[in-house]
C-alpha cells in the first residue's frame, strides 16, 4: 500500500511536471500571440498612414531630435518610402506599393496568429488532460475501471444461439392425423377454413400433408372418372364392394384422404347421381351429357386412350389392394395406422402393395404398368380363384367412389357379364372421341331414379358443396345406402 | 570500487551535459535558420511584388548599396537555397546528436545501477 502510494506520488509528480510544461507552452503561445497582435496592429496603423500620406505634397511635422528634443521640419516626397524587406534588404517604392507590401505582411501575420492560436488550443487541452490525470491519480476512489470480462470458450466457439435442425416431419405423426381429422371436419363444414394460427413447423407439416392430399385427390379423381366410365362393370362385384365399403370409411375418410369427404365426394356423388339419372333416361333422352364432373381437366385425358385408362385402373388396383389388405388382415387399426404413415415418399411405396396369394408383397415400382404383370392384383381373399381373372378386370374398373356407391347393382350394367367387361370398356372408350360423356351405371341410380328431379343437370354447374346438401336428403331416403355413405351424409 | 565507478559516472555525466548543450545550441541555431528562412521567403515574395521602377538597396555595414532588382532576386534565391541547405544539415546533425545522447543516457543508467550496486555491497561488506 505504501509502495503504491509512493508510486502514486511519483506519478503524480510526473503528471504535475507534464502539466507545468504544457502550461508553459500555452503561456509562451499566449505571449507570442500578443506580440503578433501588436505587430498586426502596427501594420494596420502603417497601412492607414500609407493610405493618407500621399494625399498632400508635404507635411509640417515635428522631427524628433534625440530623446529629449523635437524640432520643426517638413515632410516631403510623401509618395516615396523606403521599405525594409528583411535581411537588410531595402526597397524604395511608392506609397501604394508599400501598402501592397504591408498587406502581404499582414497576411503572413494573420497566418502566424492562426497557427499560434491552434497550438495554444492544443496545449490548453493537454493541460486539461494533465490536470485530469492529476486529479485521477490523486483520488483513485472517485474513478472506477470499466472492465469487461472476455467470455469463456463456450460462448466464443458458438456464435450466437445453438442451431437446431428442424425436420419438417419431426413432429409426431399422431399430430398429423389429428390435424387431418380436424381439417376433414372443417372442410366438410365450410370447405376449407383452416386453423387460425399455425406454428411454422405445423405449417410445414400441414403443407406436406396438403400436397399429399392433392396427389391422392388427383388420383381419386382419375379413378372416379374411370369409374364413371366403367362403372357399369363394377356392378357385378357389388356384393364384394359392399363389404369393402364397410371397411373403407374409417380408412379413407379421416386418415388417408381426409379431403375425400369434403370436395370430391360432394361433387362426385352428385355427378354420379345425375349420371344415374341419365343412365336411366338414356333410352329416351339425349344420350350424351356434356359436363365435367370435377374441376380437374385431367379427367378428360382419360378418354383419350386406353393406356391412360389402364394407368388409372392401376391406381385403382392399388387402392383396392390397400383396402383389401386391411380386410385381409382384419385389423382395421393396423391398416389405419399404415395409411397414416404417408409422410414420406417411402410410405407411398408401402401403400402400394401387391397381394400375392393373400400375402402382401411390396412393389418394386408403382410406376410400372400393373396390367403387364401376371401377379395377382386384386383381392384373393374375397373371391374364389375361379373368377379371379374376371375380378382382376373388375377391380381395375373399380374406383373408390364406385366402391362406395355401387352397392346396388345397376340395371344397365347388370346385363354385362363380368367376362364382357373389358371389351365393353374398350368399346365405350373408342366410341367417345372428344367429349366426356359420363354415363355412370351408379348403383345409386336405381333407388334415386324416382327421387332425383330431372332438373339436376342444371344443379351440376353449381358449386358442388352447395348442391350436396340439397341432394343429400333424397339420398338418405332409400335404405340401400352403404354405411360409408351414411357416415358421409351424416357428416354433411 | 565504488569510487572508481563514481568517478567514471561523473565524467560521463559531464560528457552528457556537454552533449546536451551542443544539442540545444544546434537547436537554437536551427531555429535562427528557420526564422531567416521565413524572412527571406517574405523578402522574395515582396521582391516579386515590386517592378523595375523601384530601386533596391542592400544594407552592408553602415551604407545602403544600390542593387539591381533582378540581382537582388537572384541573391535572395541563393540565400534561400543556402539556408535550406543549412537547415537540412542541422537536421541531420541534430538527429545524430540525439542518437548519441540517447546512447549516452543508457550508459549513464547502467553506470548508475553499478554504482548503486557497489554502494549496496560496501555496507554489506563492512
Amino acid at each position: 500500500m505504501t509502495e503504491g502510494g509512493k508510486m502514486n506520488l511519483e506519478r503524480l509528480g510526473g503528471v504535475a511536471r507534464l502539466r507545468q510544461e504544457h502550461e508553459k507552452v500555452v503561456k509562451d503561445c499566449e505571449s507570442r500571440i500578443q506580440h503578433w497582435k501588436k505587430v498586426s496592429g502596427d501594420y494596420e496603423a502603417l497601412s492607414d498612414r500609407l493610405q493618407t500620406l500621399p494625399d498632400q505634397l508635404s507635411y509640417d511635422i515635428m522631427v524628433p531630435f534625440g530623446p529629449l528634443a523635437f524640432m520643426p521640419g517638413k515632410l516631403v516626397h510623401t509618395n516615396e518610402v523606403t521599405v525594409l524587406l528583411g535581411d537588410n534588404w531595402f526597397a524604395k517604392c511608392a506609397a501604394k506599393q508599400a501598402q501592397k507590401l504591408v498587406d502581404h505582411r499582414m497576411k503572413h501575420v494573420r497566418k502566424e496568429l492562426d497557427d499560434l492560436s491552434k497550438t495554444m488550443k492544443m496545449f490548453a487541452a493537454k493541460v486539461g488532460f494533465a490536470s485530469d490525470l492529476e486529479t485521477l491519480s490523486a483520488s483513485k476512489e472517485a474513478y472506477v475501471d470499466i472492465r469487461e470480462e472476455v467470455g469463456n470458450n463456450e460462448s466464443a466457439v458458438t456464435k450466437g444461439k445453438q442451431r437446431k435442425a428442424h425436420k419438417p416431419n419431426s413432429k409426431p405423426k399422431s399430430d398429423v392425423v389429428f390435424d387431418l381429422k380436424e381439417e376433414d371436419e372443417e372442410e366438410s363444414e365450410d370447405g376449407g377454413s383452416r386453423k387460425g394460427i399455425l406454428t411454422e413447423e405445423e405449417l410445414w407439416t400441414r403443407l406436406d400433408e396438403l400436397e399429399k392430399l392433392e396427389e391422392l385427390q388427383d388420383e381419386q379423381d382419375r379413378l372416379c372418372d374411370y369409374a364413371d366410365m366403367n362403372g357399369e362393370n363394377s356392378s357385378s362385384s357389388s356384393s364384394e364392394e359392399e363389404k369393402e365399403t364397410d371397411v373403407a370409411p374409417p380408412v379413407n375418410g379421416p386418415s388417408l384422404k381426409p379431403s375425400w369427404r369434403a370436395a370430391p365426394p360432394s361433387g362426385q356423388p352428385l355427378s354420379q347421381r345425375k349420371e344415374d339419372e341419365y343412365d336411366e333416361e338414356e333410352g329416351d333422352c339425349s344420350p350424351t351429357i356434356f359436363f365435367s364432373h370435377t374441376v380437374e381437366p385431367k379427367k378428360v385425358r382419360i378418354n383419350t386412350g386406353k393406356n391412360t385408362m389402364l394407368k388409372f385402373s392401376e391406381r385403382k388396383e392399388q387402392k383396392e389392394h390397400s383396402k383389401r389388405k386391411k380386410k385381409n388382415g382384419q385389423s382395421n387399426g393396423h391398416a389405419h395406422h399404415e395409411l397414416h404413415k404417408i409422410t414420406t415418399p417411402a410410405d407411398i411405396y408401402r401403400l402400394f402393395v401387391d397381394v400375392k396369394n393373400g400375402e402382401l408383397v411390396p412393389r418394386k415400382s408403382i410406376l410400372k404398368s400393373r396390367s403387364r404383370e401376371n401377379s395377382v392384383c386384386s383381392d384373393t381373399s374375397e373371391s374364389s380363384a375361379a373368377d379371379f381373372e374376371e375380378r382382376r378386370m373388375v377391380a381395375r374398373s373399380f374406383s373408390h367412389d364406385d366402391t362406395t356407391h355401387s352397392d346396388t347393382s345397376d340395371g344397365i350394367t347388370e346385363e354385362d357379364s363380368p367376362t364382357a367387361v373389358p371389351l365393353l370398356a374398350s368399346s365405350r372408350f373408342e366410341a367417345f372421341s372428344g367429349t366426356v360423356i359420363e354415363k355412370d351405371p351408379m348403383p345409386l341410380a336405381v333407388p334415386h331414379l324416382t327421387i332425383v328431379p330431372p332438373a339436376l343437370p342444371t344443379i351440376l354447374e353449381r358449386k358442388q358443396e352447395e348442391v350436396v346438401p340439397d341432394v343429400a336428403p333424397p339420398q338418405q331416403a332409400p335404405k340401400r345406402v352403404s354405411k360409408f355413405k351414411a357416415a358421409r351424409l351424416q357428416q354433411k | 570500487m565504488a569510487d572508481a565507478i563514481q568517478k567514471k559516472l561523473k565524467a560521463e555525466v559531464e560528457k552528457y551535459a556537454q552533449m546536451q548543450k551542443d544539442v540545444s545550441k544546434n537547436m537554437s541555431a536551427r531555429q535562427k535558420l528557420e526564422t531567416q528562412l521565413t524572412e527571406n521567403n517574405i523578402v522574395k515574395e515582396e521582391l516579386d511584388l515590386l517592378d523595375s521602377s523601384n530601386t533596391i538597396y542592400k544594407l552592408i555595414g553602415p551604407v545602403l548599396v544600390k542593387q539591381d532588382l533582378d540581382e537582388a532576386k537572384a541573391t535572395v534565391a541563393k540565400r534561400l537555397e543556402y539556408i535550406n541547405g543549412e537547415v537540412q544539415r542541422y537536421e541531420t546533425l541534430l538527429k545524430d546528436m540525439e542518437k548519441k545522447s540517447e546512447q549516452h543516457r543508457e550508459l549513464l543508467t547502467v553506470l548508475q545501477q553499478e554504482l548503486q550496486k557497489a554502494q549496496g555491497l560496501t555496507p554489506g561488506k563492512l
